[in-house]
């Protein structure tokens, strides 16, 4: 049978985890965001700075959608988006789609792309994206505080009650 | 500040709503804007055959003073920036610029290399293809439409000329229009939405907060305010009468605060007592 001690450094141990876990959670969120405004910098210039696709790969991709049809999809994506993340936000929910959500914002900047519309609709997927992924990180940010306050309560109180019983309190 | 109850409610929305009605706007701006600048090339497109079919009578007479004229008359329209026919090689024949008679156009250029950008020149283009938009020398943007002459029977059996008949291009009318007024448009158009998105912003947004800061921030602060004053033994009257959850927590709250009271003075009468 373990003694207490032990059972107080597994708890002490198993809190700071958490600890980190919830920051990592937020550094993933603060990636998402960074990885996103790089993308859009590229973007931007219209990645001029990649190579032009071969007329084999083009063939090979297809027609590419209509301009009209990616931006009714934009939309979409947009309303389900914050409709998802509202709702997270009210359950406090611990779930996050920074990541996935910059993979969706990706496609769109290409296939904007491909369609040859990518400058006059830059601003629309840009702004689609500081808006989702402002939401996601605050939203986030929030959790992993109350989370992290809660934890650090749960370790004041690991340390106090050892200190207690050596005092003879 | 961003962790108070306030922000919590207010940020999200305010978040929510601004970029969804911004990035509406701004795909309804560029959806809008294609389809106007495909009806205005259209509708050059429609003008540049109109002035084709018109020089075809003095064209098939060899007419070159009376097309000049039509050319140089064109040339004065308000909102015409240039007109100018050129035949396959590319000299131009007739223009309103006196000084750009008898010289060649750069088949490179933004307007011919669509047609010539393989070693067989293309004889048939679409209508947005036949379009080109840049600013001339004085800064003026231009719509400009190339419109192609063709060969038809009665050009190649007429006495007076020399075309083939297996020549399909005879040459190429070139007319510029200024951009200008649909640019206007446009930019009213612009501030139009953007105003009209202000003003949803404000009322969606202002009118959450003002719902939000009666109902629940200032019943909430007063709420604060009396419990810390109950907390250091002033009991105070509370303020705000409100119904619902959070009238039921001021009642809470009161009769804690009272039994509060009532304790402390008894602890304090037994203390004077002994």
């Amino acid at each position: 049978m373990p003694d207490r001690r032990t059972n107080h450094e597994q708890l002490r141990e198993e809190t700071l985890r958490k600890i980190r876990q919830l920051q990592n959670k937020f550094t993933i969120e603060l990636l998402a965001l960074a990885f996103f405004i790089l993308l859009s910098v590229g973007a931007l210039s219209d990645f001029a700075f990649l190579p032009p696709l071969s007329d084999s790969l083009r063939a090979a991709l297809g027609h590419p959608p209509s301009a009209v049809m990616i931006s009714a999809l934009l939309i979409v994506y947009i309303f389900s988006a914050i409709i998802l993340i509202l709702s997270r936000m009210m359950s406090g929910s611990s779930r996050a789609g920074g990541l996935s959500h910059a993979g969706y914002l990706a496609g769109f900047y290409f296939f904007y792309h491909f369609s040859g519309t990518l400058p006059e609709n830059f601003w629309a997927v840009f702004v689609t994206g500081v808006t989702i992924l402002g939401l996601e990180s605050y939203h986030i940010w929030i959790y992993c505080t109350e989370e992290i306050e809660k934890e650090r309560e749960v370790l004041e109180n690991i340390d106090y009650f050892p200190k207690r019983r050596k005092d003879g309190k | 500040m961003l962790k108070s109850l306030t922000a919590r409610a207010i940020v999200p929305v305010t978040v929510a709503v601004t970029g969804f009605v911004i990035v509406c706007c701004i795909l309804l701006y560029t959806i809008m804007k294609t389809d106007m600048t495909n009806e205005t090339i259209k509708y050059a497109t429609n003008q540049a055959h109109t002035i084709v079919k018109s020089t075809r009578y003095a064209m098939l007479h060899d007419d070159r003073d009376t097309l000049q004229n039509i050319i140089k008359n064109i040339g004065t329209q308000e909102g015409v920036e240039h007109v100018r026919i050129f035949n396959k090689k590319g000299l131009i024949m007739f223009s309103d610029v006196g000084e750009e008679l008898g010289r060649y156009v750069d088949k490179n250029t933004a307007g011919c290399i669509e047609c010539h950008s393989t070693p067989v020149p293309t004889a048939t283009l679409g209508n947005m293809k036949q379009a080109r938009r840049y600013a001339n020398k004085t800064g003026t943007e231009v719509l400009a439409i190339t419109a192609p002459v063709y060969n038809e029977p009665e050009c190649f059996n007429a006495a007076c000329h020399v075309h083939p008949a297996g020549q399909q291009l005879l040459g190429t009318l070139d007319i510029g229009l200024s951009a200008d007024p649909l640019l206007k448009y446009l930019a009213v158009m612009r501030s139009r939405m953007i105003i009209f998105s202000v003003m949803v912003l404000m009322v969606t947004i202002g009118g959450v907060a003002a719902l939000l800061r009666r109902n629940v921030f200032l019943p909430i602060r007063s709420l604060a305010d009396f419990s810390a004053q109950a907390a250091s033994g002033q009991l105070e009257q509370l303020t705000s009468q409100q119904g619902g959850e959070i009238g039921k927590i001021a009642s809470h709250i009161r009769a804690i605060a009272m039994e509060l009271q009532q304790v402390r003075g008894e602890l304090e009468k037994r203390k004077k007592g002994e």
